[in-house]
């Protein structure tokens, strides 16, 4: 089959999925069922598309869609092994959260789902337009398509003042980071004349030979749209109020998936667009910098953090820091280093991947929570994992994960980036003081997330949660979470196949010049890295060996264990011989490093600053009285509309007095006109 | 492969069955400093053996409280194999290098506080903060000095570092390492006036306070083990000379080095107080700094 056709037909069917779950919205389990059933059908066919590109190289569509030629644009579709990684990103991830959302929505009573499925796969279809289209117009009409189908999900809970506000801020400040790439791609259409990918490499291009300063600004309004959409800091102000207002299904796509078309943008521009010159270096280096601030700053915040979704939340701001540093260092050493840069480009891409893994996992864990105890509150939680194990256990291996801890898959990603920026930082000290600010980041984030375990699935349960008689998640969640797990996992213990398919997909983004080749990169053995930036191997990882060993180590250690032959008796938690109550001797969210949480707490006037971050309020918008007033309708057409038919009405009730004889003398009076009127007519005639 | 497999039980050999030996050294030094007598060197192996048949205490019947205990010795004996004993090629050199050793050492710690969380005890909970601080600040310090040394020799692998060390002989960046990671070692190993995590007298054990019988031995083999292996990694990648290559006489010159590095941890574990987990923050924010300008004078080659 054409993969096109397959591909335009996945697309139309998520569009006719939308209306079809509009339908069925009357029962909110029927409409998830088919909004799954409908992504299924699209995620399978995605998925043929991309192993189509993956083993027979890019698709692109010969005759456009859809010609403009007032614009003198065109919709045309190009998808290369990049837009194919993207794309099964997007369809898997977006696939188990449909799935996750069929029984989880139920915890909204009083909403409706129509609100939610339609909205849901017109995000995935946008999502899907801006991986593979390859025309810049087309790209932001996709692109706003994912961000108000977004903005409608995230705003789900419409009663809420703090969803709408969140809501609102996720608008204003993604609007403006659009508004920002499309003034850039407008400077580009006017010297070239055309909004293609191919025409707005060659304005870069031309422009980097004639105004080097003009390029710099294109690439710094590009740099900020897309900043504003993977949530890096400062621009990322949004995602912390945002994902935790979505519900759990929809943030997962948003930390998993949505925050990365920011990551694929600034590839296509930095990578794709942009000849390799000093300006890549230099741009790298920016883009390093606000990496290393996004993960510095937005990890200790997140420690701070005693609400689940909101530290979570935090964690993403964190881990895209760790994308854009490899990134950035990537660009930064491709003028000199290419060894090193291309393995830090590899890494950022290996990382977008597993932060989609564990990202997703850990918000469908917190929604999971929720969905049985009804609250995010981490201060209010705990003993979880005797009352919800799968959950519990799902959620430890994305907390391991995410910690980057062997052998699970950011392990590797991180592994790549401390060594690309420390082997590399040898040329670049700036990027070894990011480096050695990344491993410590990387403590602070196993900290937080042993205080996520800690406090909801471990610890002492309080009676609270006791009562509520909790068994584990249906299973429409427990799959889902599942997968995830497994997948977390898989993607640790076999980092050489993930390796190179993340390597097609770099070369296929108009770097295979510049890439050596695979083997040279990572070495020759199928099952490990054996990883060379500079003569021989500077690293190694094998893993299959590594778990090996473990588990061989276990073995001895458990059988001296079990040779004690030690019996076991369950007891009672010890409090030095007294009787406490479980809830007055928890050990709460908010006393977890507190010391620690100290040392990076500043007080600026009369303003806590926690984690450095500072909470950005959004001045109340008032428009002037004046305006208000003449845009008033309410003052100009309802109410003098209204007051008008009061008025008739009670002319017109006058009439009605109540009395029979009234009333007679009415009829009469009227019979009698009528007769008048008739007979003069008949005379007439 | 028989190379590494010989190297490999030298260093089980080491960091499992003879790291008892090493605690009642220490045991033996601190005896001496207080006027004792002491119990014999042989005591932590009769501590081990008597813990080992006692009854078991579990509070919940959670898996992760059986398997915790044994994650966290295994993973440091996999640690041990990470780090070479009187060779310059550690047994498991291309499974791994300097990075894994630091995450695996970090995962035995980590399997540590999910044993203290899951027994739901408060004091538990608070010394498993208290580790996860410690592990905040002195981790990174282990991280750094080995990242001078990387810088160095320009590779990760730890048989590289061994190498280019003993090749080029004392270098100012490589002394400054060494000196962090020697004082963060006292930490790591649990000892005083570090082991705030556990804090007997305030804490009444606080990571392990729910710990006993064969779970508590294994715990406190973990603790052992972790000596043996961070005097070897300091003494193997900052004090590697002299190299004779003659197998049997260098693991002999090693575990000598390794002898006073843990005579000098026992020394300063005998005279220091406990401090308070704050001033210990921020003592561990001072000797990073001391890491950190052994990485800046790495940088220019000093």
């Amino acid at each position: 089959m054409d993969p096109l056709v397959v591909l335009y037909g996945s697309f139309a069917l998520l569009i006719a999925g939308a209306i079809v779950t509009c339908l069925t919205s009357f029962n909110a389990r029927a409409s998830g069922y088919v909004a799954f059933v409908v992504m299924l059908v699209a995620a399978v066919a995605v998925f043929y598309v991309a192993a189509r590109v993956f083993l027979y190289g890019p698709i692109v569509s010969q005759q456009p869609l859809l010609y403009l030629p007032g614009l003198a644009t065109s919709l045309t579709v190009r998808v290369d092994q990049m837009s194919a990684l993207f794309l099964v990103l997007i369809f898997f991830i977006s696939l188990l959260a449909t799935l996750y959302s069929v029984d989880y929505m139920l915890y909204y009573r009083h909403e409706s789902v129509v609100r939610y499925y339609p909205f849901l796969l017109a995000f995935v279809a946008g999502m899907m337009g801006v991986v593979t289209v390859s025309d810049m117009f087309f790209f932001f009409v996709f692109w706003e398509f994912m961000t108000l189908a977004s903005y409608a999900l995230v705003i789900y809970e419409k009663e809420s003042p703090v969803t709408l506000r969140a809501g609102f801020k996720y608008f204003f400040l993604t609007h403006i980071g659009t508004i920002c790439m499309f003034v850039a791609a407008i400077i580009l259409y006017q010297h070239q004349g055309s909004f293609s990918f191919t025409a707005m490499a060659a304005g870069i291009k031309e422009l980097l030979a004639s105004n080097p300063g003009l390029v710099d600004v294109i690439l710094a309004l590009f740099f900020i749209g897309c900043a504003t959409k993977a949530a890096a800091l400062p621009f990322g102000v949004w995602l912390p109020d945002a994902h935790p207002a979505a519900p759990s299904g929809v943030s997962a796509i948003l930390s998993g998936v949505m925050i990365k078309m920011g990551i694929y943008g600034l590839l296509r521009v930095f990578v794709e667009f942009l000849p390799v010159s000093h300006t890549t270096y230099v741009w790298g280096m920016i883009i390093a910098c606000f990496g290393a601030l996004s993960l510095f700053v937005g990890t200790l915040t997140a420690l701070v953090q005693e609400d689940s979704k909101r530290l979570l939340a935090f964690h993403s701001i964190g881990q895209i820091g760790y994308v854009l540093l490899a990134i950035g260092a990537g660009l930064s050493f491709l003028p000199i280093l290419p060894a090193i840069s291309a393995v830090a480009l590899i890494a950022g891409l290996y990382h977008v991947v597993n932060h989609a893994c564990f990202k997703s996992l850990l918000f469908l864990n917190a929604g999971s929570v929720m969905y049985r105890t009804g609250t995010r509150e981490l201060n209010k939680l705990g003993g979880l994992a005797g009352l919800m194990p799968v959950t519990a256990a799902t959620a430890l291996v994305a907390s391991l994960s995410i910690a980057g801890l062997p052998p699970f898959n950011a392990f590797v990603s991180k592994w790549l980036i401390f060594q690309t920026t420390i082997i590399g930082g040898i040329d670049a000290p700036l990027l070894l003081v990011f480096g050695v600010a990344a491993v410590f980041i990387s403590g602070v984030t196993l900290a937080s997330f042993m205080k996520f375990m800690g406090t909801s699935f471990y610890g002492k349960r309080p009676k609270l949660i006791d009562s509520l008689g909790i068994k584990d998640v249906p299973a429409t969640m427990i799959v889902p979470q599942v997968v995830l797990a497994a997948l977390c996992v898989a993607l640790g213990v076999a980092p050489f196949a993930v390796l190179t398919v993340l390597y097609l997909a770099l070369g296929s983004a108009g770097l295979s010049s510049y890439l050596p080749s695979l083997l040279s990169l990572f070495g020759t053995n199928p099952i490990a890295v054996g990883l060379s930036l500079g003569e021989g191997v500077t690293g190694a990882w094998n893993p299959l060996v590594f778990v090996v060993i473990g588990v061989i180590t276990f073995l001895v250690v458990w059988l001296i264990y079990v040779d004690a032959g030690a019996k076991v008796r369950i007891t009672e938690s010890w409090y030095c011989g007294e009787h406490h109550e479980p809830d007055l001797v928890k050990y709460r969210a908010h006393s977890y490093y507190l010391p620690f949480k100290r040392l990076f707490t500043f007080k600026i006037g009369e303003h806590q600053i926690e984690g450095f971050y500072p909470e950005v309020k959004l001045p109340k918008i008032t428009p002037p009285e004046g305006l208000r007033r003449a845009l008033d309708l309410d003052r100009l057409l309802y109410y003098p509309l209204a007051s008008l038919i009061m008025v008739l009405a009670r002319r017109f009730s006058d009439v009605h007095v109540g009395v029979a004889q009234v009333y007679v003398a009415w009829m009469s009076l009227g019979m009698l006109a009528a007769i008048v009127v008739l007979l003069s007519l008949a005379q007439a005639l | 492969m028989a190379v590494a497999i010989g190297t490999g039980a030298i260093n089980i050999l080491l960091a499992l069955v003879l790291s008892p030996l090493f605690e009642g050294l220490i045991r033996k030094i601190k005896a001496r400093i207080h006027s004792r007598v002491g119990p014999p060197f042989v005591q932590p192996y009769y501590d081990l053996l008597k813990l080992l048949g006692k009854e078991d205490l579990q509070v919940s019947r959670s898996y992760l409280l059986r398997l915790a205990p044994m994650l966290t010795l295994s993973s440091l004996l996999v640690a041990a194999l990470l780090v070479p004993i009187g060779t310059i090629k550690p047994p498991l050199a291309g499974t791994g290098d300097a990075l894994l050793l630091v995450y695996v050492i970090g995962l035995a710690a980590v399997a540590t506080m999910l044993a203290s969380m899951v027994s739901e005890n408060p004091y538990s909970l608070v010394g498993m903060a208290r580790e996860m601080m410690m592990m905040l600040t002195v981790e990174p310090v282990m991280a750094v000095s080995l990242m001078v040394a990387a810088v160095n020799c320009r590779s990760f692998m730890v048989s590289d570092m061994v190498a280019w060390h003993s090749v080029h002989g004392p270098s100012l960046s490589m002394i400054l390492a060494g000196l962090a990671l020697f004082l963060a070692m006292q930490a790591q190993a649990g000892k005083l006036p570090f082991d705030v995590a556990e804090a007997e007298t305030e804490l009444i054990g606080g990571l392990f306070i729910e710990q006993s019988g064969p779970k508590f031995a294994l715990f406190k083999w973990a603790l052992m083990a972790k000596m043996v292996i961070f005097s070897a990694i300091l003494v193997e990648v900052f004090m590697p000379w002299p190299k004779t290559l003659n197998l049997p006489l260098d693991v002999a010159i090693t575990v000598a080095k390794m002898l006073v590095v843990i005579l000098l941890i026992g020394i300063i574990d005998s005279v220091n107080p406990r401090v308070k987990i704050n001033q210990a923050l921020s003592y561990f924010f001072v000797v990073m700094f001391v890491g950190l300008a052994g990485l800046a004078f790495a940088l220019v080659g000093a």
